[in-house]
């Protein structure tokens, strides 16, 4: 960026333009700077409400606070377990479940886009449950599957698999009656048809729906470590806001924000990468 | 290779509807013969049948009534001997230009450097020579086009059926291609079925123009031409569509289109009332 405006300065641009033009220019090349000035905008105001005490530090705790706390958890722990130990857990919990959802749903969900007896055998249960918030069936799932970590699994498997099975439903759907025949005037069989144009057609849907799963993974989190458990970020929030170590709970907060940000960046990042030409066309 | 379309019907009854609905004569005892090395041309404004017509020679729909045939065989689906151009964009954005050109030869079986041989053969044939590995949405329209008319010659078919494949193009682009088109015929001595509502067009290309009504969907007139031989012989397309043999058939279907549109427009409005 500084470079750009040395270069403008150097031909002889008016000095007083250049740094309003050089944040232009860098807006219009990435969104960046102005998700950067919102989030330094939120912590400033955040900083300023808590250092003129608008706010008791019980409701809110400054951002140095939750910074000295973080480091604390981090080192010392937190309900017997340290930053990393909850980290840990939580993200096997929903790796795990991510790959059941996945292994379970992407072919289930193409299946059902292919073939309507298995549509029609699937679907209504699927649209059934989805609306429903995990929180309501947790019970259920605890009374059948026990309080163990089989429990938790399942239930975020559960969260994920809905958005994965229907959008790998729509990929097949989404596919053009005219690519088809452009294959099949190639001579292509049914089965080629499947493999070489209905299944890369649907990649970017699928993918869209890996995405859908993995939010509905981070926000189903805190439920699943509700009941009996003792570690995760989910449960070590809920047991600092039960004795009422606000920082504490801003903690586990920003840390489950940070992770979900990052796989969801991640499978952003995949989804350019192996769908280059989605909203190309 | 030959193909025959022998009074051709194909008629749309919608069920959802209600019961007093017209059935849909979206073509009506159409009857063409492609011959070897023919430029057949069907002419007319939307809704006239020319898609449904092609979409029966490729096997993409069934006839009402009536029968295509290629030297003899009754056509009952799609295959490779009748390669088809679409008038929409149906390139594969997952494949590179050079992989969407050897696809037909992939599904055949051939191995990867026999197919990849072939398809940049092809596209240097298109005028596509470096572009081998880039991506189709890179393209502009009428590169994308060049594309689809090499992917089609790829399992060299005898039969070429393009559906208004230049409609979509800019007027410089669209006679550049036209000219590709008339080159590719004359040098690969394919037959082609080629749907166009420019009526310039149809006389440029075409040895056999047939024009085509809608409502029912019907060929009304047939005119044997020889613009396209005079175009390969002197080539010089400026001089072909200037001449005025060639205005004077274009001012004449002109009048043949509107007319017959509008008396099919009343006839339509009377059924309904009636």
């Amino acid at each position: 960026m500084v470079d750009i405006s040395l270069l403008a300065l150097a031909e002889g641009a008016a000095p007083s333009a250049w740094p309003r033009r050089a944040l232009r220019n860098a807006v219009a090349r990435r969104g960046v700077p102005i998700t950067l000035i919102s989030a330094l905008g939120l912590l400033l105001a955040w900083f300023l409400v808590t250092q003129f005490k608008l706010v008791a530090p019980l409701f809110l705790p400054s951002p140095l606070d939750v910074a000295r706390q973080f480091y604390t958890v981090a080192v010392d722990g937190f309900s017997n377990a340290t930053l990393a130990q909850h980290v840990g857990t939580s993200l096997f919990r929903i790796l795990t479940a991510f790959v059941i959802a996945t292994a379970i749903g992407v072919p289930l969900g193409l299946a059902m886009g292919l073939n309507r007896w298995v549509d029609g055998m699937f679907s209504p249960p699927i649209q059934l449950y989805w609306p429903v918030p995990p929180l309501a069936y947790l019970p259920l799932v605890i009374i059948w599957f026990g309080i163990g970590e089989t429990a938790k699994i399942i239930l975020l498997s559960l969260a994920m698999f809905a958005p994965i099975v229907i959008s790998a439903q729509a990929g097949v759907r989404s596919v053009s009656q005219a690519r088809i025949q452009a294959a099949q005037s190639l001579g292509a069989s049914k089965a080629q048809i499947i493999r070489h144009v209905v299944l890369p057609n649907a990649l970017p849907e699928i993918l869209t729906g890996l995405r859908l799963g993995i939010g509905a993974g981070w926000s189903t989190l805190v439920a699943a470590e509700l009941v009996a458990a003792t570690k995760g970020l989910g449960f070590m929030t809920l047991s600092a806001a039960q004795f009422l170590v606000t920082d504490v709970v801003f903690v586990g907060i920003l840390s489950i924000a940070a992770l979900a940000t990052i796989f969801l960046t991640v499978l952003r990042l995949l989804e350019r990468r192996l769908t280059p030409w989605k909203g190309q066309e | 290779m030959t193909l025959i379309v022998e009074k051709a019907s194909v008629t749309y009854t919608n069920p959802d509807t209600s019961k007093d609905a017209l059935p849909v004569h979206a073509l009506a005892e159409a009857s063409l013969t492609i011959p070897r090395q023919g430029f057949v041309v069907a002419l007319g404004a939307s809704g006239c049948g020319k898609t449904t017509l092609l979409n029966a020679m490729a096997g993409f729909l069934r006839l009402t009534a009536g029968s295509v045939t290629v030297d003899g065989v009754p056509v009952t689906g799609p295959g490779p001997d009748r390669g088809v151009v679409f008038q929409k964009d149906t390139l594969y954005p997952w494949l590179s230009v050079l992989d969407n050109v050897a696809f037909g030869l992939k599904l055949a079986g051939f191995d990867r450097p026999k197919r990849e041989a072939k398809a940049r053969e092809l596209l240097a044939l298109v005028g596509l020579e470096g572009f081998e590995k880039s991506a189709t949405y890179q393209l502009s329209g009428g590169m994308r086009q060049r594309v689809g008319l090499a992917r089609a010659l790829a399992t060299n078919p005898e039969i070429l059926l393009m559906d208004e494949p230049l409609g979509a193009l800019d007027s410089l682009t669209r006679e550049t291609m036209q000219e590709l088109i008339v080159d590719l015929w004359a040098s690969t001595k394919k037959s082609i079925f080629f749907i166009t509502h420019s009526i310039e067009e149809a006389l440029f290309l075409g040895t056999e123009v047939v024009v085509m009504s809608p409502r029912p969907g019907r060929i009304i007139q047939r005119y044997t031409l020889d613009f396209v031989h005079r175009y390969v012989a002197a080539r010089d397309a400026s001089a072909v569509k200037s001449d005025p043999a060639f205005i004077a058939l274009r001012e004449e279907i002109r009048g043949l289109i509107h007319q017959t549109g509008a008396e099919s427009d009343g006839r339509h409005l009377l059924a309904r009332a009636g």
